[in-house]
């Protein structure tokens, strides 16, 4: 029995595939492959599979993780190669290694966010030099006023054709979660005219030790 | 481009996934290599359409052909509908993304009669004349159906170019080379039909005239330009060299039925008077346990289903079940995959099959003995006995299971009050047996009955008979409800408008077409979903055309009544279908064909006796 962390992209048409459709496409990818899935004993079996980190609806990623668990060691190149040729055209592995990291670790995560719209670059300054930015938050005892503005680290933010790609560091893990779309739609409603999501994509995730997940 | 502008919008709706296909299995080709495309377009959403097993075959044995290609199209539900009347996004095909207006055939599959205005509302989405007149003289797109309610497609005559009748192994190829060659030709649309009408099993409802009596029942249907005066079904003779697909498309989202299934048998040998499937997909054809095991295996290895279905109409009557499950079995069980078998009946249902099913994984059973005493159940010739049934579910208690449900019809032929209370009574019995058994499995025993109004379907036995009124089932409902005593038992009774609409469709004729045309034109769609169907907009569009849906599915039609079908043969001969009609108001049941034949005339197309050991 071995575990082994997979690497895989999320891209094209797979960014409307939800996290429990992914994990059902997964498991009959690797049912596909042929690779040795260990199946958990019970009443029900099931294989195992986990990933550390959801990705929501409408996101790209380019370091998705899901974490398998074979019956027998397979060599790491020959567990990519099968993997992939089992894979819908946008779900692609990338890497294969032995689990580092837990889920516990996962403390923010870095996306590239393409958004079009008129006089974005200027609207974004000023959008993030408020004191604070206040969004509605649904939570198990209802709706509740949070101040996002600490959890957002702009780490780049450049012009494009019709508007602006930004790098953003935002929360992400078992500590607290900020998905781009709070952001985009709090920025919406900002703008007082409409801003389009052109591209998301997760690129990094970071443990919240700083260093790299993995 | 189509594509990117559909993307935009994908993440405005619910499951996007249904509209932007990807899936594995599913067949790109380079259409500038492809000579002719052909559009199966499913009138219900993804999640009913990719689970329809005829879709499956079809697609795979289409695109086998190197230069044909055939794409998947589904209605949507109501919020993509909505990005694409905003956004004028004609209705599309999922693998290419581009519009179904530019296909060379449209093709329906017509699996119930409420889906019926959804074909016109997707036409229209796709920006092709609803009515075959209005199409012109070029010869794409082709307007084509097939599928069991085109044993009666009379109520859809104005709206198709042809109906494919029967199975579509052979004939949907031919039908494609025949447009191929004419197209090439120069050929226009109407010279095209001409042509088709010629095929076997190919009917082209522009090519017949229909009078009317006054009392509004068919006078005459007339062939016009060559065409022939009966259309006849087509057949797949020998079910192992009948094509089958290795692979399938595997959707992203949990679809309705999410498995894979090997069809064991065509046909079915019971004989249930009421069900239209029994006769229609006559005569009784089974696979060998040796083609069913080596399909079985490539589904499940190409698409990575965990789930295998050996689907018939009754797949307990294949001559070989338990050697098909043990040899399954063997690939199955250390594969963690999953048998089912979605329907086993109560009279052969044994421990031994039981056994084999539940090594993998024990849910509830379901039965369906139909009617509440002998006496209906010998009417419409359901040959299950009360003692069978009690039977089955000893086995079933005794295996384990504590939740058993059970199907009934409400509005059979000759039912009474006393047919009623016998439903309560045999689910009562079920409860006793139960409680009586003593080693009796742990866990809350729960029997539930579900029943149905009784709709009459054409080329069966009861295609004469009148649909019970509303009325009148609502009395029995409540008949039934205070009949029931124990709180073990829980009864769903449904009741709605739809069961009469049905009707009248089921055995329409084609001045149902413009019923049909102003229900959608007043936003009929989806009709067969309960939160769309409006039961005000159909007796409106009845009464603004002068028709009465009583007319259609609440009266009794005499013998010698020309049906708007008749020129349309199923191979059940008419003259079988009044034997067994009379049969049953004497309450004579008919034996399983294995037993001995009735004589319904479908092995014609075998040129010899289904069972050849049995005589008549």
């Amino acid at each position: 029995m071995k575990d082994y962390r997979i690497v895989f992209e999320k891209t094209g048409l797979m960014r409307y595939i939800s996290h429990l459709d992914l994990n059902r496409c997964m498991i009959r990818s690797i049912r596909r492959s042929g690779l040795p899935a260990w199946y958990t004993e019970g009443f029900h079996p099931h294989m195992y599979l986990m990933f550390p980190l959801a990705l929501s609806l409408g996101a790209e990623s380019l370091c998705e993780m899901m974490d398998i668990r074979l019956t027998e060691e397979v060599p790491e190149e020959e567990i990519l190669e099968r993997l992939n040729a089992a894979l819908p055209v946008g779900l692609h592995a990338t890497q294969v290694r032995e689990p580092k990291n837990v889920t516990q670790d996962i403390g923010s995560a870095v996306y590239t966010v393409e958004l079009a719209g008129d006089d974005l670059p200027a609207v974004w300054e000023r959008f993030l030099i408020q004191p604070e930015i206040l969004v509605e938050k649904k939570t198990k005892k209802g709706m509740k006023t949070v101040d996002i503005r600490p959890q957002i680290t702009c780490e780049a933010a450049e012009p494009i054709p019709d508007g602006i790609r930004l790098t953003l560091r935002l929360p992400a893990g078992n500590e607290g979660n900020l998905n781009v779309s709070v952001v985009t739609d709090a920025l919406s409603a900002f703008a007082e005219a409409p801003v389009q999501v052109k591209n998301v994509c997760r690129i990094t995730i970071f443990c919240v030790n700083g260093e790299v997940f993995s | 481009m189509l594509k990117e502008q559909i993307e935009r919008h994908l993440l405005e709706v619910q499951r996007p996934s249904r509209y932007c296909g990807g899936e594995v299995g599913q067949i790109v080709k380079d259409k500038s290599k492809v000579d002719v495309r052909f559009a199966f377009c499913f009138p219900d959403i993804y999640d009913v359409g990719m689970s329809h097993l005829g879709m499956k075959i079809l697609y795979s044995l289409i695109n086998e052909r190197e230069n044909y290609w055939c794409e998947r199209v589904f209605a949507p539900w109501q919020d993509m509908e909505e990005v694409m009347q905003r956004e004028g996004i004609p209705l599309y095909a999922l693998e290419s993304m581009d519009p179904v207006g530019e296909f060379d055939f449209v093709g329906f599959t017509l699996q119930y009669e409420m889906s019926f205005t959804t074909i016109l509302h997707m036409l229209d989405m796709a920006h092709i004349p609803v009515r075959q007149c209005d199409r012109g003289e070029h010869i794409a797109p082709m307007v084509v159906a097939g599928g069991p309610c085109c044993c009666n497609p009379e109520p859809l005559a104005d709206f198709f170019d042809l109906f494919i009748l029967g199975e579509g192994e052979e004939v949907n190829l031919e039908l494609m080379d025949l447009y191929k060659e004419m197209r090439d030709a120069g050929a226009t649309r109407s010279e095209f039909l001409r042509a088709a009408a010629k095929l076997p099993g190919i009917y082209v409802p522009s090519l017949y005239d229909v009078t009317y009596h006054e009392d509004g029942t068919v006078q005459a249907v007339t062939p016009k330009d060559g065409a022939p005066a009966i259309v006849t079904k087509r057949v797949m003779t020998d079910m192992d060299k009948s094509y089958y697909p290795k692979q399938v498309v595997v959707p992203f989202i949990e679809i309705v039925h999410d498995r894979v299934s090997v069809e064991v048998l065509r046909g079915c040998i019971r004989g249930c008077r009421f069900c239209q499937a029994g006769f229609l997909y006559r005569p009784f054809r089974e696979k060998s346990a040796d083609t069913i095991c080596a399909q079985g295996k490539a589904l499940c290895d190409n698409s990575g289903y965990d789930e295998l279905s050996l689907s018939s109409l009754s797949t307990s009557d294949h001559s070989q079940i338990e050697a098909v499950l043990d040899q399954l079995l063997e690939y199955t069980a250390d594969r963690h995959i999953n048998l089912s078998l979605p329907s086993l009946r109560v009279d052969n249902f044994s421990k031994s099959v039981l056994d084999k099913i539940t090594t993998v994984r024990k849910s509830g059973l379901t039965f369906a003995p139909e009617a509440g005493t002998q006496r209906l159940r010998d009417v419409i010739n359901k040959n299950v006995t009360e003692d069978e049934l009690m039977r089955t579910c000893r086995i079933a208690f005794e295996g384990g299971y504590t939740t058993v449900k059970l199907y009934f019809m409400m509005g059979l032929p000759t039912e009474t009050d006393e047919d009623i209370i016998g439903i309560a009574d045999t689910a009562q019995k079920v409860v006793n047996l139960f409680y009586d058994m003593p080693d009796r499995a742990k866990g809350k025993l729960q029997v539930s009955i579900s029943t149905a109004t009784f709709v009459p379907k054409p080329f069966t036995p009861f295609e004469f008979e009148p649909q019970a009124e509303k009325a009148e089932i609502l009395r029995k409902q409540d008949v039934l409800r205070r009949a029931i005593k124990s709180k073990k038992i829980k009864a769903s009774m449904h009741i709605s408008d739809i069961s009469q609409m049905e009707a009248a469709l089921a055995r329409g004729d084609r001045r149902l077409g413009a019923v049909l045309y102003d229900v959608w034109k007043d936003g009929g769609r989806l009709d067969s979903w309960d939160e769309f169907f409006k039961a005000e907009r159909w007796y409106a569009a009845f009464e603004k055309n002068g028709l009465d849906p009583a007319f259609y599915a609440n009266r009794t039609r005499p013998y010698d009544e020309v049906m708007p079908w008749d020129h349309i043969d199923y191979m059940v001969s008419k003259a079988f279908l009044i034997r067994e009609n009379e049969k049953a108001h004497a309450g004579i049941p008919t034996p399983p064909c294995r037993e001995k034949c009735s004589g319904c005339g479908a092995n014609k197309c075998l040129g010899r006796a289904c069972f050849p050991e049995v005589t008549a």
